[in-house]
């Protein structure tokens, strides 16, 4: 689960930041259009990544509902803490991503 | 033409969400609160601090108990423990009325617990509004209906649902606040269109009865007796007969349906040599909600009479909706999810009601007084959240506070809960508005941060225990006390910081971050 949760983060933090003016917020600078292209196909790939994270191990039921919870709340997290840390925010996404092959080995 | 639908979408919005605001409010953080309804009833009968026992173990203690108590009762009931409820649960029905009580696990003795509802009140309360059957279900129906109107014409009104999907800009009074309510509208909205079109499938038969009087006429319990597999339970037949052991029962019943387990246990005639025994599946084993899954024994032999499996595609689309609604079968993560979820759709409804006033107090901003209408939907936005708020609190407070001995003790907590609420609506008529506002929410954290001190003064329980015991529902009880309490501290800090003259709030926000405050405003406008 935690496993589905950092990559549903950096997910959404991916999709935000590919949009121009969250971009320009968090890093001073526009974003170039192929960082808007990187950033949004990572983005997608990252949630597509979470669902197959969220299902093993639970019925296939409770596998997507999880998912959909841990959806909402990251969106929500990241959401929240952005206007207020967005480098903390960012950050949490990195730091999530980097760490996600270690929970993948230990919750496999 | 798409401008003017949109703008009727958006008055319809204003007003559906204004009229049922404070009941949706009241509705949807009494039943978040109710997804913790077995956590808080634990909570609230706190001398049964209990270890969850096997079903066989539990079965045969509670088979025991009612065979020496209640040999002559029409029926026995018995809920088996399990990790969230681990009293036994029983009730044996006399052709004079019932008989509710809770059994010890470790003994089959009477639990000596105190009377109280615990979280069985907030979670009816949720659907029933503390009103006689079956006007608060209507009441709480028609609510739903018009979350979901309002939820479907917000959506329209929404302009741009996926350029401000991420977008949420704190510190800009209106603007916050509309940035606010999208946010946690839009990023829950699945949760937000399924707790609420599944409210209306739960009640469906009652809301949307065409179908069935079409069907069935005057005789409708015909249709639930097609729909649901009716307990063919078999006549007494006025002769004593004695009854084999339940714990091999459950494990026939756990084979038959492939290790599902039981979760109730029915018995008819229990002294009759007819006697027979219906195991029901447990609910809380998947997300399809699953009422008809049961089998039928023989209360002498334990010979299957028949079997009912969970019928049609329709029932399990319909089990489906109320499994999701209900989540019983949600992990304590999940079910914290689920809180959040339904806290977002608290707070949704909320930030609407202070929205609409806020836009309209602009209007007003330089007088004194404002006109009734405002002033009311003031005095209710106070005493509907702030009130509520205080009003659960007293709930908590009263369950510690009421002497055991008390006759209608359960009462009165839930007295309490309504007597607080009333007090705060008095008080918010009392104050000019921020005021109430402050003191209200400021009340509320003094009385969530009381609540771990109270706890560890009334029982024999405090946070230090709990750690030490392992006990981590308690323990849980007094972080998120207290967390509570310091949710409303920042609340209340905040509504009286926004209520000091602008400049100075300015000036000292300028002072702390002056770059990137201009930086954003550039952008963002």
């Amino acid at each position: 689960m935690l496993l589905a949760l950092l990559l549903c983060y950096a997910g959404w933090a991916g999709l935000c930041l590919s949009m121009d003016r969250h971009f320009l917020h968090v890093s001073g600078r526009p974003a170039s259009a192929r960082h808007r292209l990187g950033l949004r196909l990572g983005g997608w790939l990252l949630l597509g990544a979470s669902l197959w994270a969220a299902l093993p191990g639970h019925a296939l039921g409770v596998g997507l509902v999880q998912w959909s919870a841990l959806l909402m709340f990251s969106a929500l997290a990241w959401v929240l803490l952005l206007p207020y840390r967005p480098r903390l925010a960012v950050w949490v996404a990195g730091l999530g991503l980097l760490a996600s092959p270690a929970v993948a080995m230990v919750s496999l | 033409m798409k401008e003017a639908f949109r703008q009727s979408m958006a008055w319809l919005h204003t007003w559906a969400g204004l009229i049922f605001g404070w009941l949706l409010f009241a509705i949807f953080l009494t039943g978040s609160l109710s997804y913790f309804r077995m956590e808080i009833t634990q909570w609230m009968q706190p001398e049964a601090r209990l270890e969850v026992v096997d079903a066989g173990t539990a079965i045969g203690l509670a088979q025991r108990y009612l065979e020496q108590q209640a040999p002559k009762a029409e029926s026995w009931f018995i809920t088996l423990p399990d990790a969230r409820q681990p009293a036994i649960g029983i009730m044996w029905v006399n052709h004079d009325g019932f008989v509710l009580k809770r059994l010890d696990p470790r003994n089959g003795a009477e639990l000596p617990v105190r009377d109280s509802r615990g979280g069985d009140f907030l979670y009816r309360f949720h659907f029933e509004l503390q009103m006689p059957y079956p006007w608060g279900r209507w009441l709480a129906s028609g609510a739903a209906m018009l979350m979901f109107v309002a939820l479907i014409s917000g959506i329209i009104t929404h302009k741009k649902i996926f350029k401000d999907f991420f977008t949420f800009r704190p510190r800009k009074g209106q603007r916050s606040w509309l940035d606010g309510h999208n946010a946690v509208g839009v990023l829950v909205l699945p949760f937000h269109l399924m707790i609420t079109y599944s409210s209306l499938v739960i009640f469906m038969s009652m809301v949307m009865p065409a179908g069935i009087l079409a069907g069935y006429g005057d005789r409708p319990q015909g249709f639930f007796n097609e729909v649901l597999p009716v307990s063919d339970a078999p006549e007494a037949a006025g002769q004593p007969g004695t009854l084999a052991p339940f714990g091999p029962m459950l494990e026939q019943a756990r084979q038959a349906w492939n290790g599902a387990e039981v979760g109730q246990v029915e018995v008819y005639h229990p002294g009759d040599r007819n006697a027979s025994v219906s195991l029901l599946r447990r609910s809380s084993d998947g997300v399809i909600y699953d009422p008809g899954t049961g089998l039928l024994l023989q209360g002498s032999s334990g010979q299957v009479l028949s079997a009912t499996t969970l019928g049609s595609w329709p029932m399990r689309i319909a089990g489906g909706f109320y499994g999701l609604h209900m989540g019983h079968f949600a992990t304590p993560i999940l079910r914290w999810l689920y809180f959040f979820c339904g806290l977002a759709g608290t707070a949704m409804i909320g930030s609407g009601l202070v929205i609409w006033l806020g836009k309209r107090q602009l209007k007003h901003a330089g007088t004194a007084v404002l006109p009734f209408e405002l002033r009311l939907v003031e005095v209710l936005n106070i005493a509907g959240m702030a009130g509520l708020v205080v009003a659960v609190g007293g709930f908590f407070w009263a369950n510690r506070l009421l002497p055991v001995a008390l006759a209608g003790r359960a009462g009165w907590e839930v007295n309490a809960f309504f007597i607080a609420w009333a007090l705060m609506l008095v008080h918010a008529v009392w104050r000019r508005g921020r005021r109430a506002w402050v003191e209200q929410l400021g009340l509320a954290a003094l009385l969530f941060a009381g609540l771990p001190l109270l706890d560890a003064l009334t029982t024999d329980g405090n946070p230090w225990r709990y750690l030490l015991r392992g006990d981590w529902l308690m323990l849980g009880f007094d972080l998120a006390f207290v967390g509570c309490a310091g949710l409303f501290a920042w609340a209340a800090w905040k509504v009286r910081r926004a209520g000091l003259p602008k400049d100075s709030t300015i000036a000292r926000r300028e002072r702390v971050r002056p770059a990137r405050t201009g930086a954003l405003e550039a952008e963002m406008n």
